[in-house]
């Protein structure tokens, strides 16, 4: 039955018919890559801004501490980049972004989901020592930054030092709307069924 | 660069370089896919040297999968933006079961299912992966993705009964309706 399933899907491949790229083609292609520096500095995107409609200003910064240097390349996603990323939030009615909590909501808005302990708050800056990843990223350490001020941050929740937060983040900005906040029991349990 | 580099990285790209393409086409317009192939193949140039042994085209379908995941945040940047201007609803890019033509029964369930089965299906049946290599491109556990894979075909499965009972009012003992 599995391998019947396998062999169904397989048939409606939309790629199975593809003719390759030429010779021609790809030896240009891969003379082009290969004749790019493996150095080459990783762009700085730092100041790059992108604007989205939640009203709780958020700055996801992530400091990159280990692996995820592996994709610094040009088009490296924000979790893997090695310096700091902002991205700034915040124009619009923050209720109109709220949807109900379930795991499959969870699942599906969180590109970044980490536990972490707060490690230090100095002004708008909140550093987390990140303890459990549950999806992106493998860093150790995670910089909230809420320019306006330590109570925009994830819809008003304080941070303590010490303390453990469960957080979710989609295109570099943090979920709020229960989608983030303290590690309680309850809220790790949908983690871990979310992220299972 | 030694030319042992540039060797070693042609090896590399022998193997991975047409399912990557392929894995990026289903999963990008035409248009997009040769350029993000470039972005892929770049990545893969300057960081293979930390490619596990044995496992590099799963390794080159992880890349794959963050280059095409920022490259659809980026769309969604634009479409937001357009959209907001334009004042009309948000559309996501879904596969068209007309794509599809040789089983549009099997398309319309596939299309029915969430974006995260779709793509450990499509990683299991067209990239034709392993669980345990699913579990290395996706970075979950191999017990997860095996739960995961699992579940995502019994919903295909539910998906192809329900059009089934649906479109014929009998009950059909044809194609992958028993759960899996």
């Amino acid at each position: 039955m599995t391998d019947e399933l396998r062999q169904r899907l397989a048939r409606i491949d939309p790629a199975s018919g593809q003719p390759p790229l030429s010779e021609k083609q790809r030896n240009e292609l891969l003379e082009r890559i290969m004749s790019t520096p493996v150095t080459e500095p990783t762009p700085d995107r730092t100041g790059r801004t992108w604007t989205v409609a939640v009203a709780a200003v958020a700055v996801l910064v992530l400091a990159v501490a280990g692996g995820m240097g592996l994709f610094g390349g040009a088009d490296n996603p924000p979790v893997a980049t090695d310096s700091p990323l902002e991205l700034n939030a915040g124009e619009e009615d923050p209720m109109a972004m709220c949807i109900v909590f379930s795991t499959e909501e969870l699942e599906r808005v969180a590109e970044i989901a980490f536990e972490g302990t707060v490690t230090s708050t100095e002004g708008a800056r909140v550093a987390l020592a990140v303890d459990t990843w549950f999806r992106g990223g493998d860093v150790t350490t995670v910089v909230l930054n809420a320019p306006q001020g330590m109570e925009a941050l994830i819809g008003g929740i304080p941070f303590d030092v010490g303390s453990q937060y469960l957080i979710t983040a989609q295109d570099g900005t943090v979920n709020y709307c229960g989608f983030s906040g303290p590690s309680t029991p309850d809220l790790r349990a949908a983690f871990e069924e979310a992220f299972a | 660069m030694s030319d042992e580099r540039g060797r070693l990285f042609e090896d590399i790209a022998q193997e991975v370089f047409e399912p990557l393409r392929r894995y990026l086409s289903r999963r990008s317009s035409p248009a997009d896919a040769d350029d993000l192939l470039a972005d892929v193949m770049l990545t893969v140039w300057r960081r293979f040297d930390d490619a596990p042994s044995g496992r590099e085209l799963a390794w080159c379908y992880g890349i794959a999968k963050r280059v095409l995941a920022n490259h659809r945040r980026s769309q969604s940047r634009h479409l937001r933006l357009v959209q907001r201007l334009a004042a009309e609803p948000r559309q996501e890019f879904t596969p068209d079961p007309a794509d599809f033509g040789p089983d549009p029964e099997l398309a319309t369930a596939l299309a029915s299912l969430s974006e995260r089965d779709r793509e450990l299906l499509q990683l299991w049946a067209w990239e034709q992966l392993e669980p345990r290599e699913i579990a290395f491109v996706l970075e979950i556990s191999v017990n997860a993705a095996t739960l995961r894979l699992g579940r995502a075909k019994k919903r295909l499965a539910d998906s192809l009964a329900g059009q089934n009972s649906e479109g014929t009012g009998h009950k059909s003992g044809e194609g992958i309706q028993e759960p899996l």
